[in-house]
């Protein structure tokens, strides 16, 4: 009986060591997951949702690591001057990308591997419940009456959510102040303190703070759950901002071997997939998708050029 | 009543020995963290904030906030001790801590320290518990100008900061004013004064400036003059103030942990304002103001009962709005939705058991804080009894370590001991340098403010806002009444004491 024991225990060891050596060479140690914030931050919570979810599909140990600075530019950098080996990657928002080009960095996006666009956030046009004007229709009245003089506030100039103002003011014939904040929270804190009219962002701003609504989003079409009667911007009859968007995923440096490649392929596809993981992305009004190299790739590059021309045209950059 | 009944759920959740375990422990961390050099609060909590993932929602943010509420106190122990403040709020109790400990009296300044801490957090806390929704709605129709307005206030307390020297302390805060204007524009988003590099894109971070600038100097100090014998403190006494001298200042901790809680409420302001502010308006109240700076324990009482209490003051626009008032604030509303919570309004409803477990566990907090404090002091004041060939290599150590520990980033370690030569050159000619944490603090908000103001309304603003107005004259009045008095005083220099002192 204890021998039977004994060899039942040596056979399942050699069935298990044989299994992991024959299926996955990748990964043999801890991998480092390389936050551009500090701890509680935004991105941060995304990349510790994500190991926990992961950690249905795979044995690996994820250790997320807060390197912070510059807007994302410090952690770029790590992960560029560490080796293409797979065992460090970072996780990235379109901010990111737009911060490569207000610092003028000499950061190349093609020395990077774009892994996966994970979450698609749609931009919204977010307004206070506890103010006259909090319709689309009764921004652009208002915007009209004011004559330049209507207030928006949101985060950083030459932000995402800054850029996605100007194109809304463009394409609705209107003008408006952009009154940047150092941080979302502080600008939302100005409109719920009627300092503003209307905060840029994104759905998820607006979940616990009953005050604020979402006036329009661009998206094709209406989102779903608590957001279903969000009227999109086709709907209010603005045309060509049905899919402005701030994108999060995680990219690697160039370059690491084949055995990790389809590691991280085949666990961003189980991860996507998962029901824990799309509740937790549709809860905040956003998309979880999988959008891989080439086409994450592509969809840098145009937010590269975009971040170029809207800097340029704030004065920003050179 | 509405509020026994949440108490009710509150105290179920936290008594029981695990989340009272999670307490003392959280206590006990923020102590240590907050007495060393580099751990800020705001840090001390992003550090567990990955810890405390697998804890059930509600131990995980009693235990966040305990470490808040106790690292604001722990930052003054090494602030009375080795004038090193642990946090930069405690920077304002170095001032006025570190003088009685040269006087062989840190058991006063420890234990002033304490139980201003304590009270200021208990009264920071019961306002946030009774009136934090309609106080959240109040801070939130303060317009830019009427920030700017406050943080030009706190610049304007340089003026009683100054031991004399009106010109020196002037010095101070305008180079404080100046490091500040490196790094992005928070305007424009253009890079200012940042040659390239990309460290220098976020300016300064103030943890690595404040540990040069505090305790690197003295270390440098201490090597200049070295005699290779002697210890720290040859007589220390760790008696505690009396009944009667904590009688004389109760009102000074009183007051100032109510300023505190109302500057805490408002987002961006913070403990390190309100130290500065309401150590500036006891001096001004008390009737001993020419001791203050040199072992006042009213001025240890002021700064610390404020930077305490502030602590519930943030929490009222986190929990009541979820808008972060404080940098700490931002890391928990991180630990929130880490747990799938928002902070705000619909909290109350859906999870009266957590925000009642946080109010229950802050009280609990302080009451733990004491009595950990209280033994802790005893063990703590054995620091300056260390030889000095040991304590000054270990200082640098630490202020080496801890400025590496914010960021992870040598460049901070750098930034550090550049700032340590600056502080060195500052006190060996007299200027102080508790002024230029006041303008590396203040002076982002007051641009930002300033220009966020005029972008909205023009510059008349500041006229037509009648409370930027009025606190824009008490600033400038409570920035030129010393400078008159101390001009008065020079004319009669039969009457010259204690000016000119040394830092």
């Amino acid at each position: 009986m204890k021998k039977g024991c004994i060899a039942l225990l040596v056979a399942l060891v050699f069935v298990v060591g044989s299994f992991s050596t024959a299926t996955a060479k990748f990964p043999t140690k801890p991998i480092k997951l390389i936050v551009y914030t500090k701890p509680g931050g935004a991105i941060d919570v995304f990349a510790r949702k994500f190991t926990g979810i992961a950690a249905k599909y795979t044995d690996a140990t994820f250790v997320v690591v807060n390197k912070s600075g510059a807007g994302g530019i410090v952690a770029i950098k790590h992960i560029l001057s560490e080796k293409a080996d797979g065992y460090n990657f970072a996780a990235v928002t379109r901010s990111n990308v737009g911060k490569i080009v207000s610092t003028g960095n000499e950061i190349n996006v093609e020395d990077l591997d774009w892994m996966a666009l994970m979450v698609s956030d749609p931009e919204a046009i977010i307004t206070s419940r506890l103010l006259p004007v909090n319709t689309w229709e009764q921004i652009v009245a208002d915007a009209k009456e004011k004559d330049g003089n209507q207030i928006w506030v949101g985060p950083a100039a030459g932000g995402n959510d800054h850029i996605m103002a100007m194109k809304t003011w463009n394409a609705a014939g209107i003008k408006a102040k952009w009154i940047p904040y150092a941080s979302g929270g502080k600008a939302m804190a100005a409109l719920l303190g009627g300092h503003g009219v209307v905060y840029v962002g994104n759905p998820q701003d607006v979940i616990g703070r009953p005050d604020l609504k979402v006036a329009v989003i661009s998206s094709p079409e209406r989102l779903g759950g608590d957001f279903a009667d969000v009227p999109t911007f086709k709907e209010v009859g603005i045309e060509g901002l049905d899919n402005e968007i701030l994108w999060r995923g995680f990219m690697a440096k160039k370059g690491m071997p084949e055995e990790a490649k389809a590691f991280y392929h085949d666990l961003f596809d189980k991860v996507n997939n998962d029901a824990e993981w799309q509740e937790y992305v549709q809860r905040g009004g956003a998309v979880p998708l999988f959008d891989k190299e080439e086409k994450f790739l592509a969809t840098v590059k145009k937010d590269q050029e975009e971040f170029g021309a809207a800097l340029k045209q704030i004065g920003a950059i050179k | 009543m509405e509020l026994v009944e949440s108490f009710t759920i509150g105290f179920s959740v936290i008594l029981g020995w695990k989340p009272l375990l999670i307490i003392v422990t959280g206590v006990i961390f923020g102590i240590l963290a907050g007495a060393m050099p580099g751990l800020s609060p705001s840090t001390a909590v992003a550090l567990l904030v990955p810890f405390s993932y697998t804890m059930s929602p509600a131990l995980a943010l009693i235990l966040l906030t305990s470490i808040y509420i106790a690292s604001n106190y722990g930052g003054s122990i090494t602030a009375v001790l080795i004038n090193t403040p642990g946090t930069p709020s405690a920077a304002v109790t170095a001032m006025d801590g570190y003088p009685l400990t040269q006087q062989g009296k840190a058991g006063k300044g420890l234990g002033t320290a304490l139980v201003a801490s304590t009270i200021g957090g208990a009264v920071g806390v019961l306002i946030l518990i009774l009136f934090a929704v309609p106080l959240a709605r109040v801070a939130l129709k303060f317009s830019p100008a009427d920030y700017c307005a406050l943080a030009l206030f706190g610049l304007a307390t340089v003026a009683s900061m100054s031991r004399g020297n009106v010109i020196k302390s002037m010095v101070a805060i305008l180079f404080g004013l100046l490091i500040k204007t490196i790094g992005t524009d928070p305007i424009s988003g253009v890079s200012r004064f940042t040659f390239g590099n990309d460290m220098l894109y976020d300016g300064f971070t103030l943890i690595p400036a404040l540990i040069g600038l505090f305790a690197i100097s003295v270390v440098f100090s201490k090597f200049e003059t070295w005699t290779g014998v002697g210890r720290v403190m040859d007589k220390i006494d760790n008696k505690l103030p009396s009944m009667q001298e904590f009688l004389k200042i109760k009102y000074t901790i009183l007051r100032s942990s109510i300023i505190g809680t109302i500057i805490g409420i408002f987002p961006g302001a913070g403990a390190t304002i309100a130290a500065f502010i309401s150590y500036d308006m006891s001096k001004r109240a008390s009737k001993e103001p020419e001791k203050f700076g040199h072992g006042s324990l009213e001025g240890v009482a002021a700064a610390e009962s404020a930077n305490s209490s502030s602590v519930g003051g943030a929490l009222v626009p986190l929990l009541a709005l979820g808008i972060p008032g404080s940098a700490t604030d931002a890391v928990l509303l991180g630990a929130f939705m880490l747990h799938d919570l928002v902070p705000g309004p619909m909290l109350f409803q859906d999870n009266p058991e957590i925000v009642y477990g946080i109010f229950s566990a802050l009280i609990v907090a302080n009451i733990v804080m004491l009595f950990l404090g209280l033994y802790g002091n005893r063990l703590f004041i054995k620091v300056v009894s260390v030889p000095e060939a040991i304590m000054y290599p270990v200082i640098l150590a630490i202020a080496i370590i801890g400025s590496f520990a914010v960021n992870g980033s040598m460049f901070d370690v750098a930034a550090c001991i550049g700032f340590g030569v600056v502080g060195w050159f500052f006190k060996r000619y007299g200027f102080p340098v508790a002024p230029v944490v006041l303008g590396i603090v203040l002076g982002k908000m007051v641009e930002e403010n300033f220009r966020r103001a005029v972008m909205m309304d023009g510059y008349g603003v500041f006229y037509r806002d009648k409370l930027a107005f009025i606190v824009l004259l008490i600033a400038f009045f409570s920035f030129v009444w010393p400078l008159y008095k101390a001009w008065r005083h020079h004319r009669q220099p039969a009457t010259s004491g204690n000016d000119e002192a040394k830092i």
